[in-house]
């Protein structure tokens, strides 16, 4: 299945990146983003997700 | 000769039938023989390998040995420090980088008596790889050198397949002990996170890297963990509670525990081959056989994990190497560049997603596992391809078995369980509750026991 973001949409993530690559380069990653696509989907979670569901990354103080 | 087992070469270096220097020299004779094929060391260090054979020679004719992996020699992966020894990630980027200390894991290591015989090859920064525009080659599958080792502890599997050491470091992110592991025929556990020090390793993504250990055997394995596991404060993550015995429960059998299959990975989500099939089935016999009950649980797909993983390891990777990115992105090899470049498309949101629903998918399979000790699927899908053969974007197609137990934590290791169609090694996957690696040794022993695949070393090893 063809990645759902257009393509020119996709350089701007590179150039928002600061990445200087060849048209070939892009081509080449944008090929491999419609596998990442279904990735984003899923942790994304479709919005469904509780409010307060938190991260597996927390803050705990007293380990500072 | 093929080399001894690092248990078997303790109990011979104990009862002086061999010194540490002759098994040093073997090991040495061996390199310099092999590694021409295999690719497995970045560097060799046999002036260091027998000046520290000779000060466990020392001890051991003084009465002051240090135990039993004094004047045992292995490799370090190196994203290992090592003082005064380069430390290079494989990577063009680092080829000449010399740290000042070593490693926790590497200190403890030798001060546990361990030989240094060099230091082993790896995909580049443990992630991109095989890659063949590197300062070094990418190394290769003892069984059979036109394969693929797995990464990216690529040089340790490689160089205890073929018995150019007795046993090494990795480091696992997404499955790089496992995984080698698995493709290479040898044992390798990564650890609960936490349990060994990552201070001085060479950083993939925080939240998921392990460091740990690959070997032949099992007991192997819980041998050389025992010296790198523990307390570190140079580490924030590293958890402070005692180290058990590993080795002690080792024979003791499986009556009692409760293993579950877990099905919906490796038959459902990626079906695995027919030789992995059956080395599962084999492995759930052989436990039910020695007492232990079976039953089939279900855990989140394996899509999902891999979902996570990929998004919080580029990342987090993406965020240590932006600099690098920018300015000098043709320095990394092309596999690396291009896999972790995607970290810096993802936005700030995407990452607290990902870390929330690794959240998520922890807790689904704690709740699911609540009523196992143990769980058994795949350690890859089947057997190494050809190392040409190895898509660059492999992994975005379809998830591997490894990553879950990265996002949960949880130990996990791999033992081989057969060989496949190719005549290649095929293994299983044993994972366990947080800091029950002893009881994850103990199943993982009870399988290497009945299957009898260690007798077979590699035809080049022999």
């Amino acid at each position: 299945m063809p990645a759902k973001l257009p393509q020119h949409d996709f350089n701007a993530l590179i150039h928002r990146a600061g990445l200087e690559l060849s048209p070939a380069e892009i081509d080449e990653l944008y090929g491999a983003w419609e596998n990442i696509e279904p990735m984003l989907d899923r942790i994304r979670g479709g919005g469904t997700r509780p409010r307060e569901a938190e991260p597996a990354m927390i803050f705990r103080p007293e380990s500072l | 000769m093929t080399l001894p087992t690092i248990a078997a070469a303790s109990r011979d270096l104990a009862a002086r039938k061999i010194s540490p220097v002759e098994l040093t020299q073997t090991c040495l004779d061996r390199i310099a023989a092999l590694d021409g094929t295999l690719n497995a060391f970045i560097k060799v260090t046999p002036e260091r390998a027998l000046a520290d054979a000779r000060a466990a020679e020392q001890r051991q004719m003084s009465g002051t040995a240090r135990g039993p992996l004094d004047g045992i020699p292995i490799g370090h992966k190196d994203i290992y420090g090592t003082a005064g020894i380069a430390t290079t990630a494989h990577s063009k980027l680092l080829q000449n980088w010399v740290p000042d200390t070593d490693a926790t894991t590497v200190r403890l290591l030798h001060e546990a008596g361990t030989v240094m015989l060099g230091k082993l090859a790896t995909h580049e920064f443990a992630f991109g790889g095989p890659s063949f525009d590197l300062p070094w080659p990418p190394a290769r599958n003892p069984w059979d050198p036109e394969h693929f080792t797995s990464g990216s502890s690529s040089g340790t599997g490689a160089a205890v397949a073929a018995g150019l050491i007795l046993g090494g470091t990795g480091s696992d992110t997404g499955g790089s002990i496992r995984g080698p592991a698995a493709l290479c025929g040898i044992a390798g556990i990564k650890p609960t996170y936490g349990l060994c020090s990552r201070a001085g390793i060479l950083p993939l993504a925080f939240s998921l890297d392990h460091a740990g250990p690959l070997a032949w055997t099992v007991e192997d394995c819980a041998m050389l963990l025992q010296a790198m596991a523990g307390h570190d404060p140079q580490d924030p993550a590293s958890a402070d509670r005692p180290v058990p015995n590993y080795t002690a429960g080792l024979g003791d059998g499986v009556k009692g525990l409760r293993v579950g299959i877990v099905r919906n990975w490796h038959e459902r989500d990626r079906p695995v081959s027919p030789a992995t099939q059956a080395g599962i089935d084999r492995a759930a016999e052989i436990w039910r056989d020695a007492g232990a009950t079976v039953a089939d649980v279900v855990l989140p797909s394996l899509f999902d994990f891999q979902a996570a993983n990929f998004i919080i390891l580029c990342s987090e990777a993406y965020g240590l190497h932006e600099p690098w990115m920018r300015e000098r992105f043709h320095d990394y090899g092309d596999r690396l560049r291009s896999r972790m470049v995607f970290g810096g498309l993802f936005a700030a949101s995407d990452y607290v997603q990902a870390q929330r629903f690794r959240r998520e998918l922890c807790a689904a399979t704690s709740e699911a596992a609540r009523e196992f000790d143990i769980l058994l699927t795949a350690g890859a899908p089947g057997e190494a391809p050809r190392i040409d053969n190895v898509p660059k974007f492999d992994g975005l197609q379809q998830p591997g078995f490894t990553a879950p137990m990265n996002q949960t934590g949880w130990p996990a290791m791999c033992v081989p369980s057969g060989f496949g169609e190719g005549g290649l090694p095929v293994a299983v996957q044993i994972c366990a509750k947080p800091f029950q690696e002893a009881m994850l040794f103990r199943a993982a022993d009870v399988l290497e026991r009945a299957m009898g695949e260690r007798a077979k070393r590699p035809a080049l090893a022999c």
